[in-house]
């Protein structure tokens, strides 16, 4: 039984989004290898990256909000990743699986997702403190943030 | 203003349906209505469910107006699961501004990778811009999570699995029906995301379902047994990085509402069946706990005692729930389709003398936002 099937025109959707002054302080942050988190003036929740509203009381928020966080961050939760998804809808078996991980950092009581490298997959655990990983000449952008490791 | 559930229908649930999405709108649409004993025209408003995103349009809804019915009818649509149609459409009757409504929904998950899809739920200047975070990643990070706070092991996720695509056997419609799987063939099947095997998330499918409503001014004119609508509650988390991953609050902020206005004070002992949306394993044991089945962190002692069998003291997802099939949309319509067909005596794996059920539909990563409706057999 075949049925005939229409494939989408060839369409790339790159879209460009304003980040906002708080964001490009934060990759602007990067350049000196540093982590900016938003702290709410009103109930101290400190949320990383900044936000320009506060997720917990919805205080407004700016760059004055803005702390620096030391960048070591304690590992909540982890998964080894065998598939990925190749952005066109297929999955790609990983030959060498990769780390991804829930990590509050120090400072910050909201949490990010980040890859983590120099590590066995074995030797990972819940409760592990990591610290970034930097390019060799960070630009300010959110490439210069490479992974965590073990630290 | 009372609602009831007056009539339903669930297509078949498939991959790569032979059938454009509007055919499989129009024959859910049409036996729902058949099954509720009203024309199109008794209808006063029509309401879809579908998603730009999954359906690779914009205005996913307008080409699903035919199938549904609702030319110069009042009509709209909830870009979300098929649920929050259902409540889209309740809260219009209950506003008595009709008397009949339909609800449809839909997905066609062949269309484009719905998990691909899930990366556009994510913030866009730095979750987004990592390539392994996705609905399932993200996913086994909760598991992970969950697991760990509360001595949850594999075990207990594959039981869950075991569970419910052995009650699937007996869904005519389900997608995923294995009566003779076991746990071991579930944590061998396919890694995907560590805890997540294959068999541990929910596979999307192409799929419809839809529901008539109507009223307490004509649904026990209309239908012999109609199924009341108790209880609704409705609640939404924060985004999932400022959430505490390991428990579903909105879920627990949901069921709680639900509860108070159906006048449930006891879950475990009032309520008679629960159809949930568990889109990975390990949220079906979180779900036991926010709906209040059991105290935070026993939800495997609930699997491990087979209390939610079919024939268990709390049963859940006698359909299959969503690990049997997901067609996104219509997922969540479909439990509560289920919750209904218990109600009425009609279900594949019928919970004896079934007369409060519980439905719910979830949606976002993490199950970030969640809906419960309590069905009854009395308004």
């Amino acid at each position: 039984m075949g049925v005939v099937r229409y494939e989408g025109l060839p369409f790339v959707a790159r879209f460009r989004w304003n980040t906002g002054k708080i964001m490009e302080k934060f990759y602007g942050g990067f350049a000196e290898r540093q982590i900016l988190a938003a702290k709410c003036e009103n109930c101290g929740y400190t949320v990383v990256p900044p936000r320009v509203i506060c997720p917990k009381c919805s205080s407004k928020m700016n760059e004055n909000n803005l702390v620096k966080l030391d960048g070591r961050g304690v590992v909540l939760s982890y998964t080894v990743v065998r598939k990925k998804l190749d952005g066109k809808g297929g999955f790609v078996t990983l030959d060498k699986p990769e780390v991804i991980a829930a990590v509050k950092l120090n400072g910050a009581d909201s949490m990010i997702f980040a890859k983590i490298g120099d590590v066995d997959v074995e030797d990972i655990k819940s409760g592990m403190e990591v610290v970034p990983v930097w390019a060799e000449k960070p630009e300010g952008r959110l490439s210069d943030l490479l992974y965590f490791r073990p630290g | 203003m009372k609602v009831a559930v007056i009539g339903y229908a669930v297509s078949n649930l498939e991959w790569d349906a032979e059938k454009t999405r509007e055919e499989t709108v129009f024959e859910v649409a049409k036996s729902a209505l058949e099954n509720a004993g009203v024309s199109r025209e008794d209808v006063g408003t029509v309401i879809s469910a579908s998603t730009d995103f999954l359906d690779g349009r914009t205005i996913s809804n307008c080409m699903l107006i035919g199938g549904g019915g609702a030319y110069l009818k009042d009509e709209s649509k909830a870009e979300e699961d098929g649920m929050y149609a259902a409540l889209y459409a309740a809260q219009r009757l209950m506003a008595g501004v009709h008397d009949i409504a339909l609800a449809v929904s839909h997905t066609h998950s062949w269309i484009f990778n719905p998990h691909q899809v899930s990366q556009y739920m994510l913030e866009p200047w730095f979750d987004r811009q990592n390539d392994l975070i996705n609905g399932i990643t993200l996913a086994a990070l909760q598991a992970r999570m969950y697991m760990e706070k509360h001595g949850v092991d594999e075990l207990d996720l594959a039981e869950v699995c075991v569970k419910n695509l052995r009650n699937a056997a007996k869904v005519p419609y389900a997608l995923r029906k294995l009566h003779d799987i076991t746990v071991e063939e579930i944590l061998e099947s396919e890694m995907f995301s560590d805890p997540l095997t294959e068999l541990m998330i929910a596979p999307p499918c192409d799929g419809a379902a839809a529901v008539v409503l109507a009223s307490e001014n004509v649904a026990e004119e209309i239908c012999e047994n109609p199924v009341w609508i108790k209880g609704i509650g409705n609640s939404c988390d924060n985004y999932l990085r400022d959430r505490d991953l390991a428990k579903l609050n909105s879920l627990e902020i949901a069921a709680r509402k639900a509860y108070r206005m159906a006048g449930i004070e006891e879950p475990f002992r009032e309520v008679d069946v629960a159809e949930i949306t568990e889109r990975f394993a390990h949220q079906e044991l979180m779900a036991y706990e926010a709906l209040s089945f059991c105290r935070e962190g026993k939800g495997r002692v609930l699997i491990e005692e087979g209390m939610t069998e079919v024939y268990g003291d709390m049963p859940v997802n006698p359909s299959g729930g969503a690990l049997a099939g997901d067609p996104i949309c219509a997922t969540g319509m479909i439990r509560l389709i289920e919750a209904a067909k218990q109600i009425r005596g009609e279900a594949e794996n019928q919970v004896d003398g079934c007369r409060t059920a519980l439905a719910h539909a979830q949606w976002g990563l993490c199950a970030q936002k969640n809906l419960v409706f309590i069905l009854g057999d009395e308004p």
